[in-house]
């Protein structure tokens, strides 16, 4: 029993990651219909990014982690003006394609910069064990848990709350109308594809202070976070949420007692399941779309 | 133009557009005074939205020019042109569906940073609407067509413009809510806001409008005025199949 809760507190742990690196993804797809695979490349740059913010230049892990959001950021804007652009309302497979080149492009670039050590970034705190009941967490953990919450909650209000957030809202659901109403749609897309590469930048980061970062990342958080996002309904802000924590629910106890070797097969098979049983995912957005 | 509008606000020159290879206008030539209602009617597929997309900044015109007010308009984004002034109502009303009708609105004033001052337009939109007052917490995809159709006539409205375009307002409404919409589109007019609209049931836009042009593959084939048009059934069955 105590075994149990153990593993379903390293669950919401890893899911708390999962939910905020397929955030970026489904956002992305939800309002710009682009299937983004570098999707864990921007997680990976994240990571080494907020190595070289902490590590190299030597700042503390907040001012790294807002360096690392700015730079990124303003990444992602770049790649939507001068790429994404170029194949925008072309339908989805130049966008894949695109996309595709792009995560080979991130990977090289950051292996010839940066090698293929594994890259750790220090935490904001120390790797001391915290006692919830029988449940045993470091401090980091914690910490890194309520920041991708804060994170989360934060993208959240942005898109619900603000000016910024209708108009990519409006965007969304009618692009027409939207430039009608004055909105410059360009820029929404481009803010958007930045607030995506600013979420998975800062999972990458975040998550290189618990085990470590290293460029070939990549592949493996762009799979989860597509499981993820399927799971939970393409587009749908809940949905990546909700599955970001079941998918790490189900690795956590699939690892506990099944095998540790064969985790990451779990997200294959609640694909697979998704797809049989319900299509669109958890919450479905095709409702909204219509 | 007749002599009693003394002020040309919006004046088309030898306007061209093409979809891809398909031209679509052939040198349009239009021009409509400050405080005027003017329809263009004409047959299905005979360019009349086109016009008012290219108006509107939605299309790029290949040749041509869009002057308004004064200032060469021609080929500036939509943004830019409801900054300046022209709203444009598109057929099918193109409301946000999942968003509420109050969010709707909001979003109409886009350009307006002022928060009181959307509000206030609000307010106003409300008041001209009463409808869309009953349902302002109602998800715009939710409401019946002629609702629809006021909430995107009131969304134009937001940004206080000095012209709206209006594409096919009565598009798939009951006689008698078109009847409604075109008494709103009176009352606009009648608050100094210019009106061109596009209209392909041509005695509602006739009963509306002041002057109309008759658009035909393309170009302009007829311009008169309304009553003109009304009492020239050759003219209206010739063109228009009325």
């Amino acid at each position: 029993m105590d075994m149990l809760l153990q593993f379903i507190a390293n669950g919401l742990v890893s899911g708390a990651f999962y939910a905020l690196s397929a955030l970026g993804l489904t956002l992305i797809f939800g309002l710009m219909r682009v299937v983004n695979f570098a999707h864990g490349e921007l997680y990976m740059l994240g990571g080494v990014m907020g190595w070289l913010a902490t590590t190299v230049l030597g700042l503390n892990f907040f001012a790294g982690l807002a360096l690392t959001l700015a730079v990124m950021g303003a990444c992602g804007w770049l790649v939507d003006r001068f790429l994404i652009e170029r194949v925008r309302d072309q339908g989805e497979e130049p966008s894949i394609l695109l996309t595709i080149g792009l995560s080979i492009f991130l990977t090289n670039t950051a292996l010839l910069l940066v090698g293929t050590a594994p890259l750790t970034i220090e935490g904001p705190l120390p790797n001391k064990p915290v006692f919830l009941g029988p449940v045993v967490l470091t401090e980091l953990r914690v910490f890194a848990v309520a920041a991708c919450a804060v994170l989360i909650l934060a993208a959240h209000l942005v898109i619900r709350h603000t000016r910024l957030g209708r108009a990519m809202r409006a965007t969304f659901q009618d692009p027409m109308a939207a430039r009608l109403a004055g909105i410059n749609t360009a820029r929404v897309y481009a803010s958007t594809f930045a607030l995506g590469t600013m979420l998975a930048a800062s999972a990458g980061m975040l998550l290189g202070s618990i085990y470590s970062t290293h460029v070939s990342a990549g592949g493996l958080v762009s799979l989860k976070a597509f499981v993820v996002v399927i799971l939970g309904g393409m587009g749908s802000f809940a949905g990546a949420i909700v599955g970001g924590l079941l998918l790490g629910l189900a690795e956590a106890l699939w690892g506990g007692y099944i095998s540790t070797g064969t985790v990451d097969i779990i997200g294959f098979i609640i694909v697979i399941l998704t797809l049989i049983f319900k299509p669109y995912g958890l919450f479905s957005t095709q409702v909204e779309r219509a | 133009m007749t002599a009693s509008n003394p002020k040309i606000l919006l004046r088309v020159s030898d306007l061209h557009v093409a979809y891809g290879k398909i031209a679509a206008l052939h040198g349009i030539d239009l021009a409509v005074g400050e405080g005027e209602t003017v329809a263009l009617i004409g047959a299905n597929g005979a360019g009349k939205s086109t016009i008012l997309r290219a108006i509107s900044g939605l299309l790029k015109p290949s040749r041509g020019s869009i002057v308004w007010n004064g200032d060469d308009i021609t080929g500036r984004s939509a943004e830019k042109v409801v900054a300046a002034g022209i709203a444009h109502c598109p057929e099918e009303r193109h409301v946000w569906p999942a968003m509420t009708v109050r969010e709707n609105l909001i979003l109409g004033a886009f350009l307006v940073s002022s928060r009181q001052q959307v509000e206030e337009r609000v307010g106003m939109a409300f008041h001209r609407f009463p409808r869309l007052r009953e349902r302002y917490k109602q998800m715009a995809g939710t409401l019946s067509g002629g609702e629809q159709q006021m909430l995107a006539i009131a969304r134009a409205l937001m940004s206080e413009p000095r012209m709206l375009l209006l594409d096919e307002p009565s598009l798939g409404l009951s006689p008698k809510m078109a009847d409604e919409v075109f008494e709103v589109v009176r009352e606009i007019n009648g608050h100094g806001v210019t009106v061109l609209v596009v209209e392909q049931n041509v005695h509602n836009a006739l009963a509306v409008a002041s002057r109309a042009y008759v658009v035909e593959t393309g170009t302009i084939s007829t311009e008169a005025d309304s009553a003109t048009l009304l009492e020239d059934p050759e003219v209206l069955s010739a063109y228009l199949g009325a």
